[in-house]
């Protein structure tokens, strides 16, 4: 079992090029080639496949990687249950409820409509508070669903919060902060967990 | 889509069904466990197929209240199909046997039926082997139970698998003194291995910092004896182990020595962080996990308390191994000695048919007319 590299799910898109620097600064260089979906890094450590972020919890679920990179907006989605080795000091984000910047947030408490691409986090979210909500779920561009007047609300990922800005839209709250972790297929974990955990270790030491 | 057409293409989520020669396959190695079974004085035992919800629904966690199937009878009393053999188990054995019966030793191999969300449909939960022992305490009972599990896998030419050990007691020692609410909610940490969650619930309940950072270390550890040993030691001195903490690392650390004299301890590994994913559990608590296998394919424990809720108390020990998880890992021959089919081509029947019985007669395989499935 020791000798083989952990394979490891990275997703394309916002936590790429991070992950890649991060591992970069740990001694680990992670080359790609273009179009590629598999790489390796020059050690011989890490197999790392490249997939879509909402996709990553159902790979490293069912053990084809069985470790991940992925953020805790990612993991609200998923219905499995992983290991969270490590949180990681990149990707940091919160998810917000935002409304166009004209709406009075007082008029529809008791039961919002919202737009989004997480609809068990907004679900949990608003359930757990006693709160109903009337979800519509989305692909992308949720930003355009209070200005086209399919939902007033929207819960998505706020960075800088420019993009709110730009389609007049507002952060009217600030409903939870999202980590990136390195997760684990609890089996994976349980058969490989030295080689893991000397993994971690060298991510924990050698900032 | 013609809605007929899906009818015919799909099976619903949570069904499965296999046949020729998988089902053969597996046939073959239900036929090996029913000779392993039977050599250690395990008697089988069949479970409905459905029962009256009511009386599993404080056993039922909210995942598992979602994934079952319900029913409704002609008297409208609420049913549910079976989705945990043991469950079922737990209320036939008290309903069959009374305490002057004591021990008994049960076997069973049986589908489960649950719904899977399209999100791990490839999970293999559908057929369950299991065996139980029942009205035994004490560490020998244990053993018994895990040597049983080591045999099985044996038997069926597993490899490259370990079964991690853990103790309820030892968690319930430990956290006693807290309320319900977390202390489910620092069990589910502990089993996800999340431990800055656990510090932080251990901390919120007024934990000291030396002892917070020694139960993490003790709940996160997993090896053997020498990694156990040290631990151990090391809560006594600082006064961190009530006596049944104490006393339950104790058991489970005799119940891994006797597994290192008999020669396992490759097989075996102490982990606090297994704590069983029953709520029933209540003291040593087991999974095994193989390279390649995406969940534990095998899990069991000591249930004490279970029966009692069913009307008859006895301590009782088991484990159960998900055996569609493995069918594909295990050597492709047969385990059994399968003969070639002999063809027999004869045109005239009466000649085939004595020809083909003569065949039988001396132990081999005999086809009418041909091909196997012509």
């Amino acid at each position: 079992m020791g000798n083989n590299p952990l394979t490891l799910a990275l997703p394309k898109g916002r936590l790429f090029d991070q992950a890649i620097q991060y591992f970069d600064l740990h001694g680990l260089k992670i080359s790609v080639e273009e179009r590629k979906l598999v790489a390796h890094d020059e050690k011989g450590l890490l197999q790392i496949f490249l997939v879509k972020n909402s996709d990553l919890p159902t790979y490293v679920a069912h053990g084809i990687a069985g470790l991940g990179i992925c953020g805790s907006d990612v993991l609200h989605e998923s219905i499995s249950r992983f290991f969270r080795l490590l949180e990681l000091p990149f990707g940091t984000t919160r998810m917000c409820l935002a409304a166009r910047a004209d709406q009075n947030p007082q008029a529809e408490k008791h039961r919002l409509k919202v737009a989004t691409k997480f609809p068990r986090f907004t679900r949990n979210y608003f359930h757990s508070r006693g709160i109903p909500v009337e979800i519509i779920k989305l692909n992308g561009s949720v930003e355009l669903a209070p200005l086209l007047g399919l939902a007033p609300y929207i819960v998505d990922l706020v960075e800088t919060g420019s993009t709110l800005k730009a389609n007049n839209l507002k952060v009217i709250e600030n409903l939870e902060n999202i980590v990136v972790y390195l997760i684990a297929n609890p089996a994976y974990y349980k058969v490989h967990y030295p080689q893991v955990d000397r993994f971690i270790e060298l991510l924990r030491n050698s900032a | 889509m013609n809605p007929r057409t899906r009818a015919f293409l799909q099976l619903p989520q949570g069904a499965e069904s296999f046949y020729l020669e998988e089902a053969q396959r597996h046939e073959e190695i239900l036929q090996h466990m029913r000779i392993l079974f039977g050599q250690w004085g395990y008697l089988p035992v069949q479970t409905p197929v459905f029962d009256f919800y009511d009386i599993y629904r404080p056993f039922l966690d909210v995942h598992a209240r979602e994934t079952i199937y319900r029913l409704v009878d002609r008297e409208g009393d609420l049913l549910m199909l079976r989705s945990d053999v043991t469950l079922f188990l737990a209320k036939q054995i008290g309903m069959i046997i009374s305490h002057r019966d004591l021990p008994i030793r049960v076997w069973y191999a049986d589908t489960i039926l649950r719904h899977q969300d399209e999100e791990d449909i490839s999970k293999n939960e559908f057929y369950q082997v299991g065996a139980e022992l029942i009205g035994k305490s004490g560490s020998h009972a244990d053993l018994e139970v895990l040597l049983l599990l080591f045999r099985s896998l044996e038997t069926l030419k597993l490899t490259d698998y370990q079964i991690h050990i853990g103790s309820r007691e030892v968690f319930n020692g430990c956290f006693d003194a807290l309320d319900e609410d977390n202390k489910l909610k620092l069990l589910q940490a502990i089993s996800l291995r999340d431990f800055e969650k656990v510090h932080t619930i251990l901390e919120e309940e007024g934990f000291e910092d030396g002892k917070t950072a020694f139960f993490c270390r003790l709940f996160s550890s997993i090896g053997t004896l020498k990694t156990l040993v040290p631990l151990m030691q090391e809560g006594k001195k600082e006064g961190f182990l009530t006596y049944q903490t104490e006393k339950a690392l104790q058991q489970l650390m005799d119940t891994f020595s006797i597994l290192q004299t008999l020669g396992k301890e490759d097989l075996f590994r102490l982990d606090l962080s297994e704590l069983g994913g029953q709520g029933y559990y209540t003291g040593i608590v087991f999974q095994a996990y193989k390279e390649g296998v995406d969940a534990a394919f095998a899990s069991g424990g000591r249930y004490d308390n279970l029966l009692a809720h069913f009307g008859f108390s006895a301590p009782a020990v088991g484990f159960s191994i998900m055996l569609r998880k493995i069918e594909g890992f295990l050597p492709k021959e047969p385990v059994i000695n399968q003969k070639t089919p002999i063809p027999i081509t004869d045109s005239d029947f009466i000649t085939a048919y004595r020809k083909a019985e003569e065949v039988r007669h001396k132990g081999g395989i005999a086809l009418l007319g041909g091909t196997s499935h012509g």
